[in-house]
This record gives structure tokens, sequence and C-alpha cells, in this order.
């Protein structure tokens, strides 16, 4: 192994490392860091993990940047970011029902056939386009960013356990779904990427609002307090979750499902076959 | 117009100012200038963003009170009790609980307000040439997505129109299958023959150099010095000073990697934008705002800012200071409105000198 590459998993890992610091923190500060009552959730913590998590997104795009990238994948990110930002101007326009939103089941499905790094590029991406065209940028962008970043990441994660899992389990091939025994395979990716796909539509919620919620004010069985303890912080943010989001998110999650149902067999063949299409390689004759 | 930097600025002075006033006075305050801001300044702007903050008002400041009232049992004004067996709601819907929510619920419409002007003055394409030059493919390809927009947006209505012809109509997620499908298949096409107008464009001989080891290797200690400052301020009180040192070691590290990176991109620009006068005033005017806001100063009551309403509801404290000093956030419409006077001059006179020529050469060829 090079040690560029020995670098490069190193940039990656503290980078979603500092990320999942920014969100779990809460969940270990010990109570000598509490701020006075009543401003403890004020003051310098949110800046500087704000701070934080956009020098973390800078460091993983300056490193993902660094890489060999393409035209055709500059060309291919930038047109599928753009097919995914007008369902989300489509979601603006008519509001759909609780945390519903089109643009996750893309993404997984992008980062699924397509691997991590164009995956988390697509999440970032998408997230920003959108929030430029709908008028959606504010503090909570950077966050956005980083976990539907997350979600495209973690797709490609998934493809390649499922590559290792065909493999043992009936020997069909990655390729377009086209060869004989494929179409088993292709019922087996749509079954994990509905699961998967439910789990970040609750996964999303959930982390999103660790973000803010140290900083939210409330009743004190949902509010966070530095130095209770990790269980009483887990429980308390349980409460706070199950009143506040978890109607709201199993939304998103059912919709990411219902869309990947519909549209994920057709989108899987089509985006398979342009991949193909998109990194063939001639090799020299011998 | 004012610069996209300093548009960035208010918005930022304004996020800042209004988290730190947890006082529904300020919070009114802030709110005044953020709609007399977008009042002058969006006035001839197209709407930017999905939700007025009138109406974001009129949903976040009931349901946060409505919220915080039934799930805080604290406060001595007591205006109902819910029955004990309720999860989470049961116990007394008190009025310093309802207050209490409904400042949180303005304190968010004054953070979504100032956000709502950004947005709507600041045009696409000035935020993205904010982008740092390190992040030249990072704006190649949001270019390339926001070129393609629109472009998108024709493809899906003509697809629904020839879906429409063969009788298809859409009343379910189910028929979106037919207008999908195209959609995205059409739109991987035009990336194909985009990327092969961007490779006969020379664009792959830029993008093919990978980043020398010295600038990853710098990425990674400076990444290094980040995580580890910031474990050793959260979890180590007495190494505090030198978490901070080396989170400001980190940031600097990052910072020059990202010079590094930008230098040997060349960036054009077609008209350069001048720095002017106004733009000064801006800044000059959030640096005000923020001095009295975050800088402990004499004259200056900051304890003002913060305002409880439990365990009984008082009248929020003021201080004249401190209220003046976030006039500072106004003075982007101040020199819109004397920048919009100036314009409207010069337009005149250009009219009035262009029609004196016209006469002029109509009387010599007459």
């Amino acid at each position: 192994m090079s040690v560029r590459r020995v670098i490069s998993g190193f940039i990656y890992a503290l980078s979603g490392a500092i990320g999942v610091l920014a969100f779990i923190y809460p969940f270990f500060t010990p109570a000598s860091s509490a701020a006075p009552l009543g401003l403890a959730h004020g003051q310098d913590a949110p800046l500087m993990t704000a701070a934080l998590v956009g020098l973390s997104v800078v460091a993983l795009l300056l490193e993902l940047q660094g890489q060999t990238i393409s035209a055709k994948t500059v060309a291919m990110l930038g047109v599928l970011v753009a097919i995914t930002s007008v369902l989300r101007f489509i979601e603006v326009a008519v509001p759909m029902p609780g945390g519903f939103s089109p643009i996750f089941a893309p993404i997984i499905l992008a980062g699924y056939v397509f691997g991590s790094r164009f995956g988390f590029l697509m999440g970032v991406f998408t997230l920003v386009t959108s929030a430029l065209i709908t008028g959606g940028v504010g503090p909570w962008l950077p966050y956005q960013m980083f976990t539907a970043g997350w979600a495209g990441l973690t797709a490609g994660w998934l493809s390649r356990i499922m590559h290792h899992v065909s493999r043992f389990t009936f020997n069909a091939p990655v390729a377009a779904y086209q060869a004989p025994g494929s179409q088993r395979r292709l019922t087996l990716d749509i079954v994990f990427l509905c699961l998967f796909g439910f789990a970040w539509g609750l996964l999303y919620g959930v982390i999103i609002n660790v973000y803010f919620w140290p900083f939210a004010m409330g009743p004190s069985a949902q509010t966070w307090m530095p130095g209770v303890g990790l269980s009483e912080t887990l429980s308390r943010y349980g409460v706070f979750y199950v009143a506040t989001s978890l109607a709201w998110d199993v939304t998103r999650a059912v919709g990411n499902v219902a869309l990947i149902l519909l549209l994920g067999a057709p989108t899987l063949r089509a985006l398979n076959r342009f991949r193909r299409r998109f990194y063939f390689e001639v090799s020299a004759s011998a | 117009m004012l610069d996209a930097r300093v548009w960035v600025l208010w918005a930022l002075t304004t996020l800042l100012t209004a988290s730190s006033a947890r006082n529904p006075l300020y919070a009114a305050v802030l709110l005044a200038v953020a709609t007399v801001v977008g009042t002058v300044c969006a006035a001839d702007r197209a709407q930017r963003v999905p939700l007025s903050p009138l109406r974001f008002a009129a949903l976040a400041i009931p349901l946060s009170a409505l919220f915080n009232g039934l799930t805080a049992h604290i406060g001595d004004t007591v205006i109902l009790r819910l029955p004990d067996w309720l999860p989470l709601l049961g116990g007394p819907v008190t009025l310093e609980a309802l207050a209490f929510g409904a400042i949180n619920g303005l304190t968010l419409t004054v953070i979504f307000s100032g956000f709502a002007v950004f947005n709507q003055v600041t045009p696409v394409r000035d935020l993205i040439k904010l982008t740092p030059r390190a992040f030249h493919e990072a704006g190649v390809v949001l270019s390339i997505a926001l070129t393609f927009i629109p472009q998108t947006t024709r493809s899906l209505k003509r697809i629904r129109e020839a879906q429409a012809v063969r009788g298809h109509r859409v009343r379910g997620v189910r028929d979106w299958l037919p207008i999908f499908v195209p959609l995205l298949v059409s739109g991987l096409e035009r990336s194909m023959a985009l990327a092969e107008a961007m490779v006969a464009r020379g664009y792959g001989a830029v993008a093919d150099q990978e980043q020398p080891l010295c600038r990853q290797g710098l990425l990674a200690l400076g990444l290094s010095a980040l995580f580890g400052g910031w474990l050793a301020w959260l979890f180590l009180p007495s190494w505090r000073g030198i978490g901070l040192g080396a989170m400001i070691a980190g940031a600097g590290l990052i910072a020059v990697v990202v010079w590094l990176a930008g230098r040997g991109i060349s960036h054009t620009t077609y008209r350069r934008r001048r720095w002017t006068a106004r733009d000064t005033l801006v800044v000059l005017g959030c640096g005000l705002t923020l001095g009295v806001t975050l800088v402990p100063l004499p004259l200056v009551n900051r304890s003002t800012l913060y305002y409880s309403t439990y365990p009984s509801l008082t009248r929020p404290a003021f201080d004249p200071f401190v209220g003046l000093a976030m006039l500072g956030l106004l003075v982007p419409a101040a020199v819109n409105a004397e920048g919009q006077a100036d314009s409207t001059r010069s337009i005149q006179s250009e009219a009035i000198g262009g029609a004196d020529e016209r006469l002029g050469q109509e009387t010599e060829d007459g």
C-alpha cells in the first residue's frame, strides 16, 4: 500500500472523526466544562463546532479533489446534482407530507453504483446546489451537507458489502443486471437499499437534531445538561427526539423506501449501464 | 449593489447577535431591522426563498409556544392542568412556559429572516465567485449543476407533455416512473456529451494532476492538530489553552493547504467588482453590532441580552446602547437607498444627455 493511500485513509478517518465528534460530543461532556446555567447552551460551543465541521468538510473536499477527477466524473456529477436539485425544487414548490424529501433516494442510488467518493460528493453538492436555488443557505447547511454526504458515502460501502455477499451466495455479476441470474441480485440489492434508505431516513433526523439539541432550551427532561452521564443524556435525547421529530422522520424513511421500491430497479439499471460506458478502458493487446 | 462578502458578513452578524440575545425586545429590534433591509434591498429581486419570513413567524412562534407550554411544566402562573397519566404532556401548563417557547420561536424567526434577506439579495453567480481557487473542481461541478437546472426543468416539462400525449396521467408516485427514467437517461447522455467537450478543450490536462505528497501530509497534520486540540478542549480542562493553540495551528495549516492548492489555478474575471465606500460602511456597521453584543464594554449592560421567563413572568430589561448598536445592521438599507437615489440621478442625467445629443444630431442633419 503506497504512502499516499495511507495518508489519504488517515485524512478520511480524521475528517469523519471530527464530524462524528461534532454531533456526539454533548453525550460525553464532563460537568466541569459547563457554562453557567441558562447560558450552558450558548456561547463558544456552537461557533466552535460549526467552524470545526466547516474545516473538516474543507479538508475532505481538498483530499477528494486532490485525487484525479476526470472530466466524465465532473460532468456526470454536475448533471446528477442538477436532476436531484430539481426534485428538491419540486418538494419546495409542492409541499410533501412530513419530512419526506425526494433527494435522498438518488443520492443513495448514485453512491451505491458509483462508489463512496462519488456518493459523498453527490450528497454534499446536491445540498449546496438545492440550497442555492431554493434560498436555503443558512447556518444549518454545513451539517446538512455533511450528513447527506455520509448517506452517499455509506451507500458506497453497502455496495462493497453486497458485492462480497452476492459472490458467496449466488455468484451473480455486478454488471448491468443483464446477465443470467442477475435478476435475483437486483432484487437483493433493492431489498437492502430499502432497508438502508429507511435507516438513513431516520438517521438524518437523529444526526441533524443532535447539532442543535445542546443549544435548544426547553423542559429539563429533554434538554442537554453537561455532566449528567451518557445514559441520562441518551435518555433525555430519546425523549426529545420522540417528542419532536420521530413522526416527521418516519415519513422521510417511508418515503425513501417507496421511492427506492418504485424507481430503484430502473434507476440502478440505467446508472450501471452509464457507469460501464463512462469508465470503459481500452487495454493494449499483448 | 453591495459585495457578496459584505452580505455574508451581515448574515453572520445577524445570526450571532440573534443567538446571543435571548431577550424578546432585542429580538423584535433585530426582526424590524431585517424586515427593513429586506424591503429596501430586495424589493426588486425575484422571490428565492421557500417561505416568507412572515409565514415562518406565523408557524414558528405559535408552534414553539405550544410545544414548550405542553412539555415544560415550570412556572408560577398555571393556566390549566393536564392529567398526569398523559406521557410528556401531563402536568401544569404555565404562562411562563408558553412565553419561553414564543421567545424561542421569535429568535428562530430572526435567524430565518436574516438568511432570507441574504438569499434574496445575493445573486447565485456572486456566491459561486466566492468559491476559493483551491476548490476549482467543486466550482465547476456547481456551475454545471446550476447551468443544467433550467435545461433539466425544460426536459421534465417536455417528457411530461410527451407522456401526456400518449395518455399518461400523473396520479401517484408510481406514475412518475415513465417520467423520471427518461429524464435520468437524457441527463446522463448530455453529461457524456459535455464531458467529451470538456476533454476536447483540455480540461483533463489540469484535472489529472494529483496533489503533492507534502501538501497531503500538511493536510493530515492540520486535521490531527484540530482533532487533538478539540479533544483536549472538551475533556481535559487543565489543557484547554494548549487545546485551543493546537486547534488554531490546525486551522492555520488547513488554510495554508487551501492557499497552496489554489496558487497554481488562474482565476479570470470578465468584469471585476470594485470595493466601494458603501461596502466599508456596512462592515463598520456590522463591527459595531458585534462589538457591543460580544465584547464587554463600559456603559453597556450586556446582562440585558439574556432574559428568562421563569419562575414568573417579568418585564424584560432594555439597554438603549445595545438597542442602538443593533441598528448597525440597518446600514445596508441606508446605503442602498442612497445608491438608488444616485443611480436614478445618473439615469436621468444620461437620458437628458442622450436626448440633447439626439436633438443636436437631428439639428445638424436638418
